[in-house]
């Protein structure tokens, strides 16, 4: 077999994209370094997302160019698939068989009506199609809330191990941030797409993915593709059969580009120099332009009315979306600007929530409405909240969800307003002095007042609260705690205490006071 | 040799015998026989490293309390990511100069941790502590997690009758109690005493349960500092534990050092009342610990030296 240049390339490069993101997907240590972040930033949603016209320009460019090597390289769920797919192969191998593949037809109409319904969502500002279709935020989803688990008691054991030997060279982590709903769907998407791998290639890419959709139609027109040559083609099928993506016609003599993820995986495969990756115009053919015209006449028509369809129901939808106030509203990260920008923008890729350092961003539930399902919130738990000038999940969200923020900006950043029960203060029921609240307020919100004799009670100045948890997180009474953080719908700027003048000692007057 | 001597010596070294399992109190019997070692001093008026060079010199020199091969155990306040100018922190400058005292008397491992509120690597970077004790030959090790601290019981306590104390601490064969002076929202003050509860695991029973008699509580745990050593040199007067801003601090460069911790607090607060004013009463782990006998708020009893440098 003739040695594969393109496939290697794309290899190395499919691995040099990969391996980077999934380490910094399960890096709970915060040690990789936050350049790594742009990996993130290339894909294709958080890009459409965030509204980067200069990575949508690239990306464009590139498949109009090459093909779709976005979803060979870049794409870590795409990777991810031929991942899987080697492994699985390698088993059947020791069986004897190989796993071939054979030409399918496009599913034409269940992909275009999935990206149409993406699209149409986006435009309302409802993102839960995308949250679940698209291969980064799932691919984020799997990494995190399964293979960084791995990874987390992979470290505990080696700390266990090394405490044995009085070695403090590791430290011990335990996972708050997994949900059992956050678990499930990561699984689910992770059985899915290694199925699909495993029996139909890149079935999911070029039947689900509305990315893979979208790539699909640009990738039509690319000036570099894979052209079977039909004065040497002999239709043996050895090419056909390598094709992941099935979407090489060896009797017709037809690859379908749309489809086509540039692996190059047939391109070592012909024995009469048939299949070649070159220059073509597109539409130079003529079986690709009438490219069986009745299936994509009937799947145009299919999409438009399946479409046609959701279009009325999107608005009402958008409105409960927007309108489900159940009492309980979530706390956003700071730099999330608001509620409502936030659901807008977030896909649930969970990268915020490996590297926050405090283990408080955790997947919501449907308990926040179900535009709200899996995207973080915070939660305050034993001296876990947000750090006063923590900028982590603002400086590497790839959607724009969290806007970057200065350590300074952060600091007075109003995310929510804490809400002092009296109550069940252990000050006020047991008559003791406490004050963990007050204590861990960075921002001195909540000021220790004059209560009884030597006591005092907590007070709340909104004003100068940020809604960090530091209170919550600490307050020492159970089940329901006396101070609590209420989110804010729009995040505000907090006003900050002025400081002091400062007095000199008189450094001579000191004594030892005893 | 004078018969004097001879008898002396004698009876030193029978006393030593007989108790030889208890070096606690075979040491208590040398200090017994050195009159010139004090129950207390404050040193005033110069850099960190210098004020324990005089305070340790003074207590009989760091071999007294660490001997060869010995593993230590340094127990600062680093509760807060704060930097060191806030004095939320004990001063990473003592904190380097008893590390390597520990380490000229022959300590086989000298161990720093403290059980912060922030997080846990920021307060350690943050407050400078794990720089200036690593770079001095200390091992900084982690206190963030509940796999490493055990159940110890505390019979002689009134409430807290058991914690989950560090076992880097119950390992350890000599500890260094290294609080800084500190107003404090909750407990009013936060000196000795106080920074016991960065070896423990659930603080919040402190705070659900009597904080001032919890703190007292723990105090009680066998094992016993060998010297308490409150670092003044730089304290917050108020808006304690974690200060809010450089303008709550006072430079007073004094070191106070005891074994006696009710001791060290109550001279803590009178150097502290200089500055602002502090009812000692309002601090009420201070009277508790001394009805559970750990020490007395009655300095004048005591051998107390005081430097002036």
């Amino acid at each position: 077999m003739k040695f594969n240049t393109l496939k290697t390339i794309r290899l190395t490069l499919a691995l040099l994209f990969f391996t980077p993101l999934l380490l910094y997907f399960c890096d709970f240590t915060n040690i990789l370094p936050p350049l790594l972040h742009g990996l993130a930033h290339i894909q294709l949603v958080p890009a459409i997302m965030l509204g980067s016209v200069g990575i949508l320009t690239a990306l464009f460019l590139l498949t109009v160019l090459f093909g779709r090597i976005y979803c060979s390289v870049i794409c870590p769920l795409g990777v991810l698939q031929d991942i899987i797919a080697w492994f699985a192969g390698r088993s059947r191998k020791k069986n004897g068989k190989k796993r071939r593949f054979a030409y399918a037809k496009p599913q034409t109409a269940l992909r275009y009506s999935l990206l149409v319904a993406c699209v149409l969502f986006l435009i309302f500002g409802i993102t839960a199609p995308v949250l679940y279709l698209d291969p980064y935020s799932n691919f984020g989803r799997i990494a995190v809330n399964l293979f960084r688990p791995l990874a987390m008691e992979g470290n505990n054991l080696i700390n266990w191990i090394a405490l044995k030997f009085n070695n403090y060279g590791f430290y011990h982590v335990t996972i708050y941030t997994i949900t059992g709903l956050s678990l499930t769907i990561a699984a689910v998407a992770l059985t899915v797409v290694a199925l699909t791998a495993f029996l139909r290639g890149r079935l999911f890419c070029n039947a689900v993915c509305p990315v893979g959709s979208l790539l699909g139609i640009i990738s039509k027109f690319s000036v570099f593709r894979i052209v079977l040559d039909p004065s040497k083609c002999t239709s043996c099928g050895r090419c056909e059969k390598a094709c992941k993506s099935q979407c090489i016609d060896s009797k017709e003599k037809t690859a379908d580009t749309s489809r086509c993820v540039a692996c190059f995986n047939c391109l070592n495969k012909c024995k009469s120099d048939g299949i070649a990756y070159r220059f073509a115009l597109p539409f130079s053919r003529k079986q690709e332009l009438h490219d069986n015209p009745h299936t994509s006449r009937r799947s145009f028509l299919l999409t438009g009315v399946g479409a046609m369809a959701t279009l009325p129901f999107i608005p009402a939808w958008a409105k409960t979306a927007t309108a489900d106030r159940t009492k309980l509203t979530p706390i956003t990260p700071p730099g999330s600007k608001s509620l409502t920008h936030f659901k807008k923008h977030c896909t649930a890729c969970h990268l915020c929530i490996t590297h926050c350092p405090q283990q408080i961003l955790k997947p919501a539930g449907f308990n926040f409405g179900w535009e709200y399902a899996f995207k973080p919130h915070l939660t305050f738990y034993e001296s876990a909240f947000c750090n006063y000038e923590c900028t982590v999940c603002s400086e590497i969200c790839p959607n724009g969800a969290i806007k970057r923020l200065t350590a300074e900006e952060k600091s007075v950043t109003q995310i929510g307003i804490a809400r002092f029960d009296i109550e069940r203060c252990v000050v006020y029921s047991d008559r003791t002095s406490c004050g963990a609240c007050s204590e861990h307020c960075p921002t001195r919100a909540v000021k220790m007042e004059p209560y009884e004799g030597a006591l005092t009670l907590p007070r709340v100045y909104d004003e100068l609260c940020i809604g960090c948890g530091g209170c919550e997180s600490i307050c020492p009474v159970r089940p329901v705690k006396a101070i609590n953080i209420q989110a804010v719908d729009v995040h505000q700027t907090a006003k900050k205490e002025q400081d002091e003048q400062i007095e000199e000692v008189d450094g001579d007057r000191l004594d030892f006071g005893f | 040799m004078k018969r004097r001597d001879f008898f002396k010596t004698s009876a030193t070294l029978g006393v030593a015998a007989l108790t030889f399992d208890k070096l606690q109190a075979a040491i208590e019997t040398k200090t017994m026989m050195k009159e010139t070692v004090s129950d207390m001093v404050a040193v005033m008026g110069g850099e960190p490293a210098q004020l324990l060079d005089m305070a340790l010199k003074e207590m009989g020199g760091i071999r007294k309390y660490v001997k060869k091969g010995q593993s230590v155990v340094i127990k600062p306040n680093i509760g807060w990511d704060k930097r060191p100018d806030f004095a939320a922190n004990t001063n990473p400058e003592l904190i380097k100069a008893l590390v390597e005292h520990c380490i000229r008397a022959g300590a086989g491992k000298v161990t720093v941790f403290d059980h912060t509120c922030d997080n846990w690597q920021k307060c350690y970077e943050n407050s400078g502590i794990r720089k200036a004790a690593e770079a001095a030959g200390a091992t900084v090790v982690p206190a963030n997690d509940e796999v490493y601290y055990r159940e110890v019981k505390l019979p002689q306590a009134r409430i807290l009758k058991s914690a989950k104390i560090h076992q880097a601490l119950l390992e350890a064969d000599v500890w260094f109690n290294v609080p800084v002076l500190k107003n404090h929202g909750g407990a009013q003050m936060s000196i000795a005493m106080k920074n016991y509860m960065g070896i423990v695991w659930d603080r919040t029973y402190f705070h659900a349960n009597n904080l001032q008699q919890c703190i007292a509580d723990i105090c009680t745990l066998p094992k016993k500092p060998a010297l308490n050593i409150v670092d003044a040199y730089r304290c917050m007067r108020k808006n304690g534990p974690q200060g809010r801003s450089v303008a709550d601090t006072r430079v007073l460069k004094t070191l106070i050092v005891s074994k006696d911790i009710v001791a060290a607090d109550t001279a803590a607060i009178g150097l502290f009342n200089q500055v602002q004013p502090m009812d000692i009463k309002k601090v009420g782990h201070i009277a508790n610990g001394e009805k559970l006998k750990l020490g007395t708020q009655n300095i004048d009893k005591l051998n107390v030296k005081r430097i002036k440098i």
